[in-house]
């Protein structure tokens, strides 16, 4: 029970571990490599040893007397034969190898090179860099030395075989000493002969000597060898590698000094190398590799256990052919074996071993492979969270919810609830929610009883229970209209991805949403689902409301904009209704108010013909408007946008005024009257438009994009002309009177001028369409209000579809000189190049559809590639900006409490709450003598508070450890 | 050569004096090396700047008018 209570984590050491420490933290040695007995019962000792922990409920644990569930499990550990490598410290190794004496340990620096490293890396410390660099350094130096600064030891070269092999590398007389020194003595190609006597004078040996060398009866001394080699300019050695063993190695590094480690960068108080040598394994608890009982009876082990089987069966053999005094070669072949075992017991993805297989061939996942990558412990168990109280389903449209809402289907409300806390004041809501039971609708799933004990509300007991429930009882009701939950849609590439909705119930099987939240989210709804998270505490409630709901998230932190707006037909909606200011009579104007607060006409704009009383487009718009709103700006078709005191005097709404990124009016009501005001406007925009355009009538066919024949003959024209221009360039081209542009080629300077013709030749065609498009036409309403689509989308409907390009040029792919084997090779006429001459309507022809084709896939193989770079970018730069904090001080600093950023953006302002664009600068004085103004009643009093001393503020929030004076404090609240 | 320190865009870097810094550095709560660092190599330094020296940085900003960092010099 002791162990229940949470603990703070003062800090973390990371270090290597004693083999002592194994030893200390063992719950037991292992020694057999069984794991049950015949009956069915762990071996003691063995690697499922009850010592270990427990898995199966209802046992004891033998070491702590928890049972399954609240016992962690223990680590054991296995006595090793003989040392072995821990494979993660391979590289280490080499490098404290290489950097050290073979004979006395010691650095190979000289004492003032090793304090100048030391300080180096206290230097590299303190500025955070990265150490390897000065580590790297100093045993680059280090190696440099031939012989040992300390004991006078020649060194030698370390190899190492990866992955946990190390030689010795020394220079040695080859056996062949007395034939390469005769083949030089006869000389070379073009060198001289030398008789013995002039080699015997040469290098000063006796003349004897030579001939015994020379005969190979004597091995010449170092020295010798030495002069030989100078005389007779040979290489008389050959390299002989001597492998190091795993206890060689370990003893060397024991005896490397403490002050040297620290050059290395390693802690010795914390780390001894000679720890990188296994000498000890510990056995991880049997918690951390349970085995599972399978359908017919047969158990079945975890890898884990499996490779410390494998372990132990060759440690045991190792030891007995070891006692037996086998020869070193088998001892050698063991240890060999071992090392393996143990190697792919930590990691068995090493590059140059084979990796430990299962029966079945399937590879081992160990230790690394537990924790590496995307599935892995950090990734997969520990960053990525599963959660109880969430739903996922498709979403549908609902224009009659508000923005800030979602439709929430019955079924989901039945699952997803909310605790209530019973008290004498809803003790009778309560009871109402019990008695309904779980499958009636506002109903209970869960009661808990003041003792903690909690009991499932059922069809049966639903009503006696009901009469149980006094306050101080929870219950867990179900979601009802008004509650908050979380909504969400993948990719959540920005924060308004996840906003808070207040829930509506409602029947069927879809969330329903308002259109106007589509953007946010980027969700349509052709089988796009949704998320929701259903909150479990009052604080996340409140945050959520305050914080998250989507009305407060109107405005983007990209570019402090709204991006909650009219879409698509609400802009055509608008744009009907204040395109020619249109009058409506009373009934019409009621009814395309009837869904917005205002239950009672305006006077009437004025009186018509007949009689009777009129009102103009713009008079309904203005009735949503705030009444003391004054705007001027240029709208979305250029003209001027005039509203004075709530009322639209000139101006077309469209885009640009009430759209989704940036509308004008939307933007200002939220930044001067509100998120709340907002949230009506553009809700009431919404409904308004959309009755709007039902009362025009909206829609499109093939009629109109179609142009009158005379039309389809001048684009014709058009277009046999540019062929015709083209056709003139190639000529030029091929005579050679074609002049290049600046810096082009011929042939670029060819392509350029005919993609101009022919990009020319379109637009003309575009024209000549448009001219035939009345400005009430569907699509030009569309493109001009930017409600969808554009006039070049109107132009290749009804005009020409134009050239078709694959990374940027004409088409000039496919068959050997030529795009498709229609044509003659090297055509460079516009149609052989991917030219469509038709237009949507009049319909491609089949060499025109296949390079339309080739256009499209480009385009979607771009968009495809583009989001999977830009996902990966994206995570590494969140990773690398998630530990970032904006401190109580204002500065952003990272964990280690570098400063990033001495003022949050280097200006502390947050783009939300500041005015948006460079025309309106803000005249803070005026604001702060308007704030000093209403504030104060005396001039004194005013005069007091400007001049009165300031406070020390921009205080650190470190500061609390440092001693503060307590004037201070007071001053400061 | 240009002398890029001249330039319109490029910031006015000071060397800070000992007092000042004791200043600054007690008002963040921080040792020098928890600075943003700026290499004793670039261009935009005075001449005199040496590493361990901390320049101060006034920027021009949309929104604030002046932006105030402070760097240590390495190496």
């Amino acid at each position: 029970m002791q162990h229940s209570t949470p603990k703070d984590i003062g800090a973390i050491n990371f270090g290597l571990m004693e083999p002592e420490e194994y030893r200390e933290m063992s719950a037991t040695k292992i020694i057999t490599a069984d794991t049950y007995d015949d009956d069915g019962f762990p071996i003691d000792m063995g690697l499922m040893d009850p010592r270990l922990g427990v898995i199966d409920p209802g046992l004891e644990c033998k070491t702590c007397g928890q049972h399954s569930g609240s016992c962690n499990g223990h680590f054991g550990h296995i006595e090793l034969a003989a040392p072995v490598i821990h494979v993660g410290f391979t590289k280490l190794i080499r490098r404290l190898l290489r950097g050290t004496c073979r004979e006395c340990s010691k650095l190979l620096l000289t004492e003032d090179e090793r304090d100048e490293f030391r300080a180096d890396i206290e230097e590299s410390r303190k500025l955070s860099r990265d150490l390897n660099d000065v580590t790297k350094a100093a045993i680059r130096q280090a190696r440099k030395k031939d012989r040992c600064p300390h004991c006078g030891e020649i060194q030698y070269d370390i190899d190492h075989e990866k992955p946990t092999t190390y030689y010795e590398v020394q220079q040695v007389l080859t056996s062949e000493y007395s034939q390469r020194i005769a083949a030089a003595m006869q000389g070379g190609e073009d060198g001289e002969r030398m008789a013995p006597d002039e080699l015997a004078e040469e290098t000063e040996i006796d003349l004897t000597r030579i001939n015994e060398i020379l005969s190979g009866s004597f091995r010449p001394r170092e020295s010798q060898r030495k002069s030989i080699e100078k005389a007779l300019d040979i290489d008389l050695t050959e390299e002989d590698t001597n492998k190091l063993m795993p206890s060689d190695i370990r003893d060397w590094f024991e005896a490397i000094p403490d002050e040297d480690i620290e050059v290395l960068g390693i802690n010795p108080e914390r780390s001894r190398p000679e720890w990188m040598i296994l000498t000890v394994l510990p056995v991880p608890p049997v918690t951390a590799r349970p085995s599972i009982t399978l359908d017919n009876g047969q158990r079945s082990e975890d890898d884990l256990t499996h490779k410390l089987v494998d372990i132990i069966r060759i440690n045991q053999r190792f030891m007995e052919n070891r006692e037996a005094g086998a020869p070193q070669l088998i001892i050698e072949d063991l240890w060999e074996l071992l090392q393996y075992h143990v190697t792919t017991f930590m990691d068995n993805e090493i590059s140059g071993t084979p990796p430990a297989r299962h029966r079945s061939g399937r590879p081992l996942k160990t230790l690394s492979q537990r924790l590496k990558g995307k599935e892995g412990r950090f990734r997969g168990s520990l960053s990525g969270k599963r959660v109880n109280f969430s739903d996922r389903t498709v979403i549908s449209p609902d224009p009659t919810l508000s923005l800030n809402e979602v439709g929430v289907p019955d079924r989901v409300a039945k699952e997803m609830t909310q605790t209530m806390n019973v008290t004498e004041r809803n003790l009778e809501e309560a009871r109402r929610f019990v008695s309904n039971g779980p499958e009636g609708h506002p109903g209970a799933n869960y009661v808990r009883r003041p003792d903690g004990r909690r009991l499932k509300v059922t069809e049966k007991n639903c009503e006696q229970l009901a009469e149980k429930v006094e306050a101080g009882w929870e219950v867990n009701r179900h979601l009802i209209d008004g509650d908050i939950i979380i909504f969400n849609r993948q990719p959540s590439l920005h924060r308004m991805s996840i906003m808070a909705h207040e829930v509506v119930v409602m029947p069927y099987k879809t969330f329903r949403l308002n259109t106007v939240v589509c953007p946010p989210y980027n969700a349509d709804f052709d089988g796009d689902e949704m998320n929701m998270h259903a909150l479990q505490n009052e604080e996340a409630r409140a945050e959520a409301r305050v914080l998250m709901r989507v009305q407060e998230q109107m405005l983007s932190p990209r570019f402090g904009e709204n991006i909650i707006g009219a879409i698509q037909d609400h802009i055509s909606g608008t744009y009907l209704l204040t395109h020619d200011n249109p009058r409506f009579n009373e009934t019409q104007a009621l009814d395309l108010l009837r869904a917005t607060r205002i239950d009672e006409l305006p006077e009437p704009s004025g009186i018509d013909d007949e009689g009777k009383p009129f009102w103009t487009g713009y008079d309904v718009f203005s009735e949503l408007l705030p009444n003391d709103l004054n705007l001027e700006f240029t709208g979305t078709i250029g003209e001027d946008v005039i509203i004075e005191d709530g009322q639209l005097l000139e101006g077309t709404i469209a885009e640009d005024e009430v759209g989704e990124f940036g509308g004008e009016i939307v933007d200002t009501i939220t930044k001067v009257y509100g998120n709340t005001r907002a949230r009506i406007f553009v809700n009431e925009i919404s409904t308004l438009a959309m009755r709007a355009i039902m009362h025009f009538g909206f829609s499109i066919g093939i009629d109109d994009e179609t142009i009158p024949g005379e039309a389809q003959a001048r684009i014709d024209e058009t277009i046999d002309d540019a062929n015709d221009r083209v056709e003139e360039l190639i000529e030029a081209y091929e005579r050679g009177e074609l002049e290049s542009l600046p810096g082009r080629t011929l042939d670029e300077t060819l392509e350029m001028k005919i993609m101009q013709t022919l990009s020319r030749a379109r637009d003309n065609a575009g024209n000549i369409a448009d001219e035939h498009f009345e400005d009430d036409n569907p699509a030009v309403v569309m493109a001009n209000s930017g409600a969808r689509g554009s006039m070049l989308n109107l132009t290749q409907m009804a005009g020409a579809v134009g050239q078709q390009a694959v990374r940027g040029e004409r088409i000039n792919r496919g068959y050997e000189d030529r795009t498709l084997s229609h044509y003659e090779p090297n055509d460079l006429s516009a149609e052989a190049h991917g030219f469509v001459e038709n237009s949507y309507t009049s319909g491609l022809t089949p060499r025109e559809f296949f390079f339309h084709a080739m256009g499209g896939r480009e385009g979607l193989v771009d968009t495809a590639v583009r989001t999977s770079k830009s996902g990966y970018l994206q995570r590494r730069l969140i990773n690398a900006l998630s530990e970032l904090e904006t401190q109580y001080d204002g500065t952003v600093r990272d964990t280690s409490d570098t400063i990033v950023q001495f003022e949050f953006g280097e200006d502390g302002t947050s783009p939300v709450l500041v005015s948006s664009g460079d025309d309106n600068d803000i005249d803070v004085d005026s604001i702060a003598d308007r704030v000093l103004e209403s504030e104060f009643d005396s001039e004194e009093a005013r005069e007091a508070f400007v001049t009165r001393k300031p406070a020390p503020t921009n205080l650190s929030e470190h500061a609390d450890s440092r001693v503060v004076d307590s004037t201070e404090v007071t001053s400061d609240d | 050569m240009v002398d890029v320190s001249q330039h319109e865009l490029v910031p006015e870097h000071t060397v800070l004096e000992d007092d000042v810094l004791e200043g600054v550095l007690s008002e963040y709560d921080i040792d020098r090396t928890d600075l943003p660092k700026i290499k004793r190599t670039d261009a935009a330094l005075p001449d005199d700047a040496e590493a361990g020296d901390v320049v101060k940085i006034v920027r021009n900003s949309r929104t604030t008018d002046q932006a105030i960092i402070y760097r240590l010099v390495v190496e």
